[in-house]
């Protein structure tokens, strides 16, 4: 089920933090979203947070929690996968 | 219709410099003008806290990148400025060469430095709440909205301790983060006030030219003129920083390109945001 998320995610990530000049299949699934990686920083996760509640109807309540879901597309996509109404 | 933007104070450096011919130009000025060697992050001479050098450290990188933008044949129609970020703006308008701005960044982050020692404030970056939620926050736990940058993004500023409590109750009425970063003095809040004597005698001890390019300011979205600016100056060191009002501003005015001059880009993820609510 989350493997099926991987690309909805990439393109999510795209398109909520209009990141230019990147497809989907550069996003490395594994790869540290914040610091190393995509360099996201607590902006670019406030805007996922609310893209991941539109798009998915999955909230992440807290800092605390999100440093986990967004540590990778992975962890995103099996979050969502995990609380998906 | 392009829009220079000029971010305030970065919170950290990038160890990654550039190496050509413009920027080694910078690292010059920035050493005669300050003592403060940008590529070593030290001080030639007197020592100074990490904040100064920060402060430093963003004019230049902002000095930098606005002499690349141009260099590519970039142009803006119109500037705007974020906080300490208005020194090079000020230099991109002409208002001020790069050397002035530099040395005014540098003189203000000193006497901040010299005249708060000994004293403890903090700032608290906000994510997540609203601005009636966090203004209540405020005023209870006695610190200052610094930055309302957007609907939900804000910097407090204020004694640690009192900061320390009010982040503390941010976090429990559902912000999505909230973290407390260090600094010299209370700045955007009226206890720079008493700062007063000090700060306004250094503005006064240059020249402005009229602004070549319109200018906007972070408090009322007024266009700066020469005559304004050392008041101006004074006055954004004691008041919020207002920018989502001066990005609903610029656009009103006919940008449409927003180009970030500095380090980090921080103000552009602001316009991101702001574009992305109702």
């Amino acid at each position: 089920m989350s493997e099926e998320l991987i690309p909805k995610v990439k393109q999510m990530i795209i398109e909520s933090l209009r990141i230019e000049g990147m497809s989907p299949d550069e996003i490395e699934t594994d790869a540290p979203l914040f610091g190393e990686g995509l360099g996201l920083d607590s902006i670019d996760a406030l805007q996922l947070v609310v893209a991941m509640e539109k798009d998915f109807g999955v909230v992440v309540p807290d800092a605390a929690t999100g440093t986990k879901v967004f540590a990778s597309v992975r962890s995103m996509a099996d979050y969502i996968a995990e609380h998906k109404k | 219709m392009n829009c220079f933007m000029f971010p305030g104070q970065p919170l950290i450096h990038d160890a990654t410099l550039p190496g050509d011919a413009d920027f080694d130009e910078i690292v010059a000025l920035t050493r005669t003008h300050t003592g403060m060697d940008l590529s070593a992050f030290t001080w030639a001479g007197e020592a100074h806290s990490e904040q100064v050098a920060l402060q430093v450290y963003g004019v230049a990188v902002s000095l930098y990148r606005h002499r690349c933008l141009r260099a590519e044949g970039m142009k803006p129609a119109v500037a705007a400025e974020h906080s300490m970020g208005v020194y090079a703006a000020l230099a991109a308008c002409g208002s001020i060469n790069e050397a002035e701005a530099l040395e005014i960044a540098f003189r203000v982050g000193v006497s901040m430095e010299r005249r708060f020692h000994g004293r403890d404030y903090a700032l608290g970056c906000v994510v997540g709440l609203t601005a009636e939620k966090l203004a209540v926050l405020a005023a209870e736990g006695m610190v200052f909205l610094a930055n309302h940058n957007t609907s939900h993004h804000f910097l407090l500023a204020g004694g640690r301790h009192e900061m320390e409590a009010t982040i503390g109750q941010a976090l429990a009425s559902g912000a999505f983060s909230a973290k407390i970063f260090p600094c010299d003095a209370p700045l955007h809040t009226p206890l720079l006030a008493e700062a007063e004597g000090e700060l306004a005698a250094i503005f006064r001890d240059y020249r402005y030219h009229e602004p070549a390019i319109p200018l906007m300011n972070h408090i009322d979205q007024e266009f700066l003129t020469a005559a304004e600016i050392p008041a101006f100056l004074m006055r954004e060191l004691t008041e919020t920083v207002h920018w989502e009002r001066t990005y609903r501003a610029l656009q009103r005015f006919g940008a449409t390109r927003f180009v970030e001059v500095g380090a980090g880009d921080s103000l552009k993820k602001y316009n991101r945001w702001i574009e992305s609510r109702p």
